[in-house]
């Protein structure tokens, strides 16, 4: 084929790629596009539920009111922390009980049915089981603390990040050990046979064969656990509804709470944005080092 | 054949046709509800009118129900959107200003002479700018929960009176005497909590004394802000202003703070709302508490509360210098103002506010704000009587409490004070930042 032929059919094939992809692009721009021309529009508005349809220019105050409100930075501050903690206990723990529990799954892989049931559970529900079993009257938990002499208030203001920390990661362990399990089981059998040949103790074993090749899916299990706890609304609602005081804000209920209760919506719209930012900046940091860290 | 072919497709287009428009046909009414005891009782009232007055008037009422949780946040942006999937919904004190620009005023259909069937403060409670916006079904006030067995101990024990006095002295700095609860002012109540923890009375028969709701929840502040308006405190001064940070502010505050400092009630209750705290009189290890009038068919069924059924006595709530207060709100079913069917829609509002009907829904587990209706149930269920005569004497609706920015004021007041309770910010700061909260709040378009 001539090199003009090859150019025209480069083009005909360019423009039934854009034919192929025009559907998704409509979905995305009526599902995202409308949505977030509207945020965009309130960002920069003062506007009410009494006045949904006229909003009034107001620039960039909500943002300013947003970077300038204490309570915010103690949201993004105390989402930040909790989903870092709980990220690295979830894929720490989800990681260890592959490395322990891995044979015996092996055997008798229905096990993993029982293993995953915590995260089948709803997080409001999940909420509400707490609730009831940390409440210091009819709970099971300060019960048991209180028959070994411990009297803790787990819902204090010295204990509640803590106890919110271990719910996360009782829940949501399991995802971590579901994910890791399956990079694990991928890992070729001849490899590590190959480096027992050649000497190789499990510790050696582990750290040049097993690490290397779980970094990748060790990686993207924290980024979506980190993601998932950084945006913690439901049980945090039911269990402490942010509080005490705003001790346990996160940031989806300085949202919520800036919407539907204070009716604040461009302040709320605003935050959102932010958050919004931020995240996109750490998924396309996120994604670059893991895309530059995948073996060829 | 293909004639008679033709005939069934037509007319089973026109069945369909039928089936597809009935919603919008005149007579039928749909009220936008919230699922539990309220719609539950309601749902007898809306049977007894569709069996009875409903065909006289040729309108039948049905319920939608949406989840509780996040409800009126859903039913604010259906309002607002303009639904006329309902033509009827709930309403509340704390909603009415907000949601009054979507709804029609009922006036038209509930006469003056049927208001005047009503509890004053229940009328004024869903009425803005000067319209009545629902027919009042509920009412929702407070009472002191004491533990009569405990409290008739304490009048007649002087060995124990020694002791309270004791602890009274060294607490509060007040050598005080036990008295019936229904005398008790603030500080008789905060002796007794004291005298009833086992924090500062080894010999306590409970653990603590009571149990406060002090979670960041708006239904928290409505409880806590009796002492606020007992000892001369408001929302707003007689200018409108903002007056939160007052001096009756901080004596509110400090009775709850000198409460949990001295673990006179749980120090888990900063994350106390209604469940926990009646859970923890149920449970026998509290000697009395402050909650809402609901509670009391729960507290005293002895399949549900074996420990304290038959035990429990109700008082006002402890008086501060201008005496006792209790905070009274309404619920209420409204009339959405985009409704296609506002006529048939107001015949049910206008049965709905007759003794007949409210003597269905009280005796369906409804608290319709009627005196009249409240006296008739008050040997099914007795604390009817003194909700009736608390309301008329004690009940306050705050300064701004039906206005549209009612709500984000509530949260701001949760948001600070529970943060004051928690020990996270200082009564001052706290106040503060409250006078702030709500003068942004107020000053939202």
């Amino acid at each position: 084929m001539s090199a003009a032929g090859r150019t025209i059919a480069f083009g005909q094939e360019r423009r039934a790629g854009y034919w192929l992809l025009a559907p998704l692009i409509a979905f995305l721009v009526i599902t995202l596009g409308f949505p977030l021309a509207t945020d965009l529009v309130y960002s920069v508005s003062t506007v009410s539920f009494t006045a949904l349809w006229s909003p009034h220019w107001r620039g960039l105050g909500n943002f300013v009111d947003v970077l300038q409100d204490p309570v915010f930075w103690q949201a993004a501050g105390f989402s930040l922390r909790f989903a870092v903690i709980a990220t690295v206990a979830e894929v720490a723990l989800g990681f260890a009980l592959v490395l322990i529990l891995n044979p015996l799954l092996e055997r008798h892989g229905w096990l993993i049915a029982f293993l995953i049931l915590p995260m089948m559970i709803s997080p409001a529900l999940i909420g509400i089981m707490y609730r009831l079993m940390l409440n210091d009257f009819v709970g099971i938990i300060p019960q048991y603390l209180d028959m070994i002499g411990i009297d803790a208030n787990l819902l204090g203001p010295q204990c509640v990040f803590g106890t919110l920390v271990v719910i996360e990661v009782l829940q949501w362990t399991p995802f971590a050990l579901l994910a890791l399990l399956a990079a694990y089981q991928a890992i070729p059998a001849e490899l590590v046979e190959a480096a027992r040949i050649d000497g190789g103790g499990s510790l050696s074993v582990f750290r040049f064969v097993t690490w290397p090749l779980m970094l990748p899916a060790l990686g993207i299990t924290a980024f979506i656990r980190f993601i998932d706890s950084f945006r913690v609304f439901d049980q945090i609602y039911v269990l402490t509804g942010g509080g005490p005081g705003t001790m346990t804000t996160s940031m989806s209920l300085y949202i919520y709470r800036a919407f539907f209760e204070k009716q604040q919506i461009g302040l709320a719209v605003a935050a959102s944005l932010l958050l919004l930012v931020a995240a996109v900046l750490l998924l396309r940091v996120s994604l670059t080092r893991l895309l530059r860290n995948e073996p060829a | 054949m293909w004639k008679s072919l033709r005939l069934s497709l037509l007319a089973g287009a026109a069945l369909a046709a039928a089936a597809a428009i009935r919603p919008a046909f005149a007579g039928d009414v749909t009220l936008l509800f919230w699922p539990g005891p309220e719609s539950e009782a309601m749902q007898k009232a809306i049977d007894a009118y569709n069996a009875g007055q409903g065909k006289t008037d040729h309108v039948t009422v049905k319920q939608l129900l949406f989840s509780r949780q996040g409800y009126f946040d859903k039913e604010l942006l259906d309002l607002a959107a303009g639904s006329k999937d309902f033509d009827l919904s709930l309403v509340t004190t704390y909603t009415i200003g907000r949601y009054a620009p979507y709804l029609a005023p009922i006036n038209p259909y509930v006469t003056p002479e049927m208001s005047a069937q009503f509890a004053p403060v229940s009328l004024n409670s869903l009425s803005y700018n000067g319209k009545l916006y629902g027919v009042p079904t509920d009412i929702s006030l407070h009472f002191l929960y004491y533990r009569k067995d405990l409290i008739a101990k304490l009048l007649a024990d002087p060995a124990w009176q020694k002791t309270y006095t004791a602890i009274a002295q060294a607490k509060l700095g007040a050598a005080l005497t036990p008295k019936d609860p229904a005398d008790w002012t603030w500080q008789d109540f905060e002796a007794a909590a004291l005298f009833f923890s086992r924090a500062d009375n080894k010999a306590s028969p409970t653990r603590y004394g009571t149990a406060l709701q002090m979670k960041d929840l708006i239904f928290n502040i409505m409880l806590w802000q009796a002492t606020l308006v007992s000892n001369g405190g408001n929302w707003l001064d007689a200018a409108g202003k903002p007056e939160i940070d007052s001096p009756a502010t901080k004596t509110g505050l400090e009775i709850y703070k000198t409460l949990v400092d001295d673990k006179a009630t749980s120090p888990a209750s900063i994350s106390y709302e209604f469940p926990e705290t009646n859970e923890a009189f149920q449970s026998g290890q509290t000697a009395m508490i402050l909650q809402w009038n609901a509670a009391y068919a729960e507290l005293n069924d002895p399949t549900k509360s074996p420990v304290v059924a038959g035990k429990i006595g109700l008082a006002p709530l402890p008086a501060g210098s201008l005496g006792h207060k209790t905070h009274v709100h309404s619920l209420g079913i409204g009339l959405n103002k985009a409704s296609l069917h506002q006529a048939d829609a107001g015949k049910f509002l206008a049965w709905l506010a007759t003794p007949a009907a409210m003597t269905v829904y009280g005796e369906a587990g409804g608290t319709p704000p009627m005196p009249s209706v409240l006296q008739a149930l008050s040997t099914k269920r007795p604390e009817f009587k003194l909700i009736g005569n608390y309301a008329s004497q004690y009940g306050f609706v705050v300064k701004g409490g039906t206005a549209p920015y009612a709500l984000p004021v509530y949260t701001a007041l949760a948001d600070a004070f529970s943060a004051y309770w928690a020990g996270q910010v200082p009564v001052e700061k706290a106040m503060a930042q409250a006078q702030a909260g709500m003068t942004a709040a107020m000053a939202q378009k």
